[in-house]
Order: structure tokens, then C-alpha cells, then sequence
């Protein structure tokens, strides 16, 4: 509550956060919202500019573009978040359990943590997608693997500092192993931080899913992605150019939002921060 | 210097084996009969025995590691399942390609990085400041596919200034270098921006204007070569980041570069041009990275020392 009554006062970080609300609102209701059918093909009505009846225009199946972008809301929050939770999930107990253990588990971990990091996120995406095949599953796995390294790091910098905690040496002198010590005692006092950094890498996951689907290595057709969409349009950029708008725009207000309220986030967490920039 | 030199070489020699491992395993991973995939799908049996044979898939797995090692090491990636061709004839001109690409837009990155970073920080909290400061911020958030076809629709459609795609004028350069470049240029201005104004904010400033430097000295001189350490750094990242959105912008503007052939192989599911490609990214990263930390050391003596 604290938290919120800061952040209020922060106009550009509340106006962003109603966008991004609204945003997810459209993603979460997409079914409902969407004015015509998303995948209905209407071949009279191929490449028909902005109109009363289609906001956007139709693409070259006389699909309704709008419709369309509102689905690829909820494709890209739903490909997203669980691309999110799937980094946590694989680098935050390795993060933790190899910053607990310390030694040369730790040393060795970390030098491959820090060999991956070598590589653009987008790199490992696509070699993973080798593996994982171009589907919202297999964009879900190359971009959790390839953002796992980051947790990694992050979880580990935590527990680090949370294992010289007094209540560490206490559950220990009471007996605990480290399992029980892990999860019982250092996660709920290290989660909050975790989950923070978890939100604010937000824009750099829709950044990259949709540099996928880009390349045709992510979501397929005709599954709506704004990606995809765009590079569908590219084919008709000198008929149809109306039809890279919809998508870039949404694609750009969206992590954009995501951006200026993680910093905006940050900086109520941590009011330092302002007064530095 | 030459120990860390010759130290960090040292170095590529275990990753390569590493990724020569990765790309050994990642034949065997992707899901499928790799023999099928080389015949295709509605090849007859004894076709698909026959080069089960002929590549060696039917020995056991630590027979193909070690002549498919042995190979790499010759400098044998293998063959295109469709050109013929030898991967690594295919590989190296792309490499070529790319490296122009890659080196112009970071190029044209530091340079206005530099400018506006520097310009920011001296107009810090004024209006000039705040216009860098949300342009960048828009720079950003608007991907290379984005800001790639807004710009081939403007200057290539619209004015009709510049070519679609291709590379084969020095005019064919402009839009894949600015739009690569631009994205990076933004990312590094925000960072360039912040480094300058904790350098502008020291003691030894206060000296330097105490004393009567003109203040184009104080920012270029005083606080501009006490900042390059950090900015050093950004730029060394600046550059994996720009190869690896090299392979975004080679798609957008048809670049015949690595990272278009990494994709378009994928595509078609030809393999060994994927292995060739990820093997030479991989080896190219490895390569700048080292190259980075080297600038690093020779520019903060108190590294070499750790």
C-alpha cells in the first residue's frame, strides 16, 4: 500500500501503468473484443484500406488487421509471461542452490553462466528454436533457456548476500539441511527482488519473441504475432503500407509501457535512483 | 599484457571444442531421423539406408563424435543438403558481409552515442537533455523490424531515394547501417548519458572550471577520458548486441550476411549450413569479447594486475 501511494506520484510511471493495464485487459478479453472474426479469410475484401468497418484495413486474406492485433496482444502476453516464469523457474535454483554451496560447483557454474552471456539473447533464441521447433511452446523454451543465465546471476548475487544472514546460521545450528534451508528460509526472503528484476525484463522477452516470429522462427501463421504481422506486411509495403501500422504501434506502445513503468518501479523501490539522474 | 594476451587465446581452444561439442549434440537432438531429413520424407527405405550408411549414422554415438571432431578440426563443416556445396565456401564470404554490416553500424553508433551522450549530459535536466533523452527512449522500444520498414517505406518507396535491398552500391549501406546502427546508437546514448553526468558531477571538475578550462575542455578532456572506462565496456557489449540484431536487419534488407543464411537454413532445414553458421557466430563472439577485455586491461592498467 506503501508502494502504491508512492508510486502515484509519479505521473508518467501512472499514465504508462494504465496502458499497460489496459493493454493486459485487451489481451486477457481478446475473444470477446475482437469487432470481426481474426482468422476469417474474406477474399473480396483483399488489401481494403482503413474504413468505418475496418479501423486498420484487411491484410491479403481480407483479414481484419485490428482483429487481428488485438489477438496478438494476448498471443504475445500469453508467449511472454510464461517465457518469464520458465527463466525463473530454470535459473533461480540454480542460482540459489549454487550461490548457497559456494566452492567449486559455484566457480565452475558461474563461468559458464558468464560464457553464455557472451551471446546476444536473440542468438541463443534462435539456436534453441533449432531444437525446440517454431511454436508458441518452442518460442516459450528458447526464450526462457536463453534468459536463464541472467537469473542465474541475479539469484545467485541474492543468496550470496541472504546465506550470511544470522537466521541462516540458526536453521543450520538447528539442524536443517540445505534443501529445507533454501526454500524455507532464504526464498521468501529473497523472492521479492527476484520477482521485481523477473517484471522488469519484460520488454526485452516481447522484444525478442517478436524478432522471432520476425524471422518465421517463432509463432506460426496463422496464428496472429506482431512480428509475424510485419513481415507479412513487408510483401505488401508498396500497396498495403497501412498495414505495418497497426502492429508496430502496438508492439512499440507495449514495451514501451513495460519499460517506463519498470523504471518507474525501480526508482519507488529504491528513490536513490532519481535523484541520481 | 602478452601473458593475458596469450592466457585468454588459450581460452577459445576449450570453447571451440565446447560449441564443436554443442553442434555434435544438437544433430542428435533435433527430433527426427536425421537420415530421413536428409533424404526427405517420401524417400524409399534403401535410400534412406543408404545414407544412414554413407554418413555414419548407424555407428554408435562416440564413433560419429570423434570423426565429426576430426573433421571440424580439418576444417571440414560438411556439405549443403541442397547447394552441394562445401559449408565453409558458403560461410566465409557471408562472415564478410556481416562484418561490414556490423562494424559500420556500431561505427555510426559510437559516434552519435558519443555526441548526444556528451550533449545530454552537458544539458542536464534542461529541454535539450529531455529531447535526447525521450528520443533515445523511443530508439529503444522500437525493434530494427520496426524502424527497418518504416524507413524502406519513407526513403525507398516514398522518395524513392535508396535501394530496397541488396548490397551491391555503397548506397545499398546507408539504410541497413543507420537502422542497425540507430537502435544501438539509443541504447548506448542512455548509458554514454549517465556515465558522462556521474563523471561531470566529481570533484576534479569543479577544479578544472575553478581554474578557468573552457568548458569544452572540461567535458572533453576532463570528464570525457575519466568516463571512457565505463563507456569502453558499453561499447564491447555494444558490439555483441549489434551482431547478434545483424541478423534482424539482414533479413529486413535482404543482406547477404551470416545471419540471413543462419535463418534461411533453418528455414529449409539444412543443417550443416545451420552448424557452420552457429559455429562461426559463436566463434566471432568469443573472439570480440576477448578482444574487449584486452581493450579493457590496456586501458585501465589495474586490471592486468588481478
Amino acid at each position: 500500500m506503501e508502494f502504491l501511494r508512492r508510486y502515484r506520484r509519479d505521473t508518467v510511471g501512472l499514465f504508462f501503468g494504465v496502458l499497460l493495464l489496459i493493454l493486459y485487459a485487451v489481451a486477457l478479453t481478446a475473444h470477446w473484443i475482437t469487432p470481426a472474426d481474426p482468422m476469417a479469410v474474406n477474399l473480396r475484401e483483399v488489401f481494403s484500406p482503413p474504413s468505418a468497418k475496418h479501423w486498420l484495413g484487411t491484410d491479403q486474406f481480407g483479414r481484419d488487421v485490428l482483429s487481428r492485433v488485438i489477438l496478438a496482444t494476448q498471443v504475445t502476453v500469453k508467449v511472454t509471461s510464461f517465457a518469464c516464469l520458465f527463466a525463473v523457474l530454470v535459473g533461480v535454483p540454480i542460482g540459489m542452490f549454487v550461490g548457497y554451496r559456494g566452492g567449486w560447483v559455484e566457480a565452475v557454474a558461474m563461468r559458464l553462466t558468464d560464457m553464455l552471456l557472451i551471446f546476444p539473447i536473440i542468438m541463443l533464441a534462435i539456436v534453441i528454436v533449432v531444437v525446440s521447433g517454431p511454436t508458441e511452446t518452442g518460442v516459450v523454451i528458447a526464450l526462457g533457456i536463453a534468459q536463464a543465465p541472467t537469473f542465474i546471476r541475479i539469484a545467485r548475487g541474492v543468496t550470496l548476500a541472504a546465506k550470511e544472514e544470522l537466521y541462516v546460521e540458526a536453521a543450520i545450528a538447528a539442524g536443517s539441511g540445505w534443501p529445507h534451508i533454501l526454500v524455507r528460509h532464504i526464498w521468501p526472503n529473497i523472492s521479492t527482488p527476484i520477482i521485481v528484476q523477473a517484471t522488469l525484463t519484460l520488454p526485452v522477452f516481447v522484444l525478442n519473441a517478436s524478432a522471432l516470429s520476425y524471422l518465421g522462427l517463432g509463432v506460426q501463421p496463422p496464428t496472429p504475432e506482431w512480428g509475424q504481422m510485419l513481415n507479412e506486411a513487408k510483401d505488401h509495403l508498396i500497396t498495403s503500407p497501412y498495414l505495418i501500422v497497426g502492429p508496430a504501434l502496438a508492439l512499440v506502445v507495449f514495451v514501451l509501457s513495460a519499460n517506463l513503468v519498470g523504471d518507474a518501479v525501480q526508482e519507488t523501490l529504491n528513490p536513490k535512483l532519481k535523484k541520481r539522474k | 599484457m602478452t601473458r593475458l594476451i596469450i592466457g585468454r587465446l588459450l581460452f577459445m581452444v576449450p570453447a571451440a571444442l565446447g560449441i564443436i561439442t554443442f553442434l555434435f549434440a544438437l544433430f542428435h537432438l533435433i527430433p527426427g531421423d536425421p537420415a530421413i531429413m536428409l533424404a526427405g520424407d517420401n524417400a524409399p527405405r534403401s535410400v534412406v539406408d543408404a545414407i544412414r550408411e554413407a554418413y555414419g549414422f548407424d555407428q554408435p554415438l562416440h564413433v560419429q563424435y570423434g570423426r565429426y571432431m576430426a573433421k571440424v578440426l580439418q576444417g571440414d563443416l560438411g556439405i549443403s543438403n541442397y547447394s552441394r556445396d562445401p559449408v565453409v565456401n558458403s560461410v566465409i564470404p557471408r562472415i564478410i558481409n556481416t562484418a561490414q554490416l556490423a562494424f559500420l553500424s556500431m561505427l555510426f553508433a559510437m559516434i552519435v552515442s558519443l555526441v548526444l551522450g556528451c550533449v545530454s549530459a552537458m544539458y542536464w535536466n534542461r529541454p535539450l537533455d529531455k529531447v535526447v533523452t525521450v528520443v533515445a527512449l523511443l530508439g529503444i522500444c522500437t525493434p530494427v523490424f520496426v524502424s527497418g520498414l518504416l524507413a524502406i517505406y519513407f526513403f525507398s518507396i516514398y522518395l524513392g531515394w535508396l535501394p530496397i535491398s541488396g548490397m551491391s552500391s555503397w548506397r545499398h549501406f546507408i539504410l541497413p547501417v543507420i537502422t542497425l546502427g540507430a537502435f544501438q546508437a539509443a541504447v548506448l546514448t542512455r548509458m554514454v548519458r549517465s556515465c558522462m553526468v556521474d563523471a561531470l558531477g566529481k570533484d576534479y571538475i569543479v577544479t578544472a572550471r575553478a581554474k578557468g578550462a573552457p568548458e569544452f575542455l572540461v567535458v572533453f578532456k576532463h570528464a570525457l577520458r575519466n568516463a571512457l572506462l565505463p563507456i569502453v565496456t558499453l561499447f564491447g557489449l555494444g558490439l555483441g548486441h549489434t551482431l547478434g540484431g545483424s541478423v534482424v536487419t539482414e533479413t529486413i534488407f535482404n543482406w547477404p550476411g551470416l545471419g540471413r543464411l543462419m535463418v534461411n537454413s533453418i528455414l529449409t532445414r539444412d543443417l550443416p549450413i545451420t552448424q557452420g553458421a552457429i559455429f562461426f557466430f559463436a566463434m566471432i563472439f568469443i573472439l570480440v569479447n576477448m578482444i574487449v577485455d584486452l581493450v579493457y586491461a590496456w586501458v585501465d592498467p589495474r586490471i592486468r594486475y588481478d
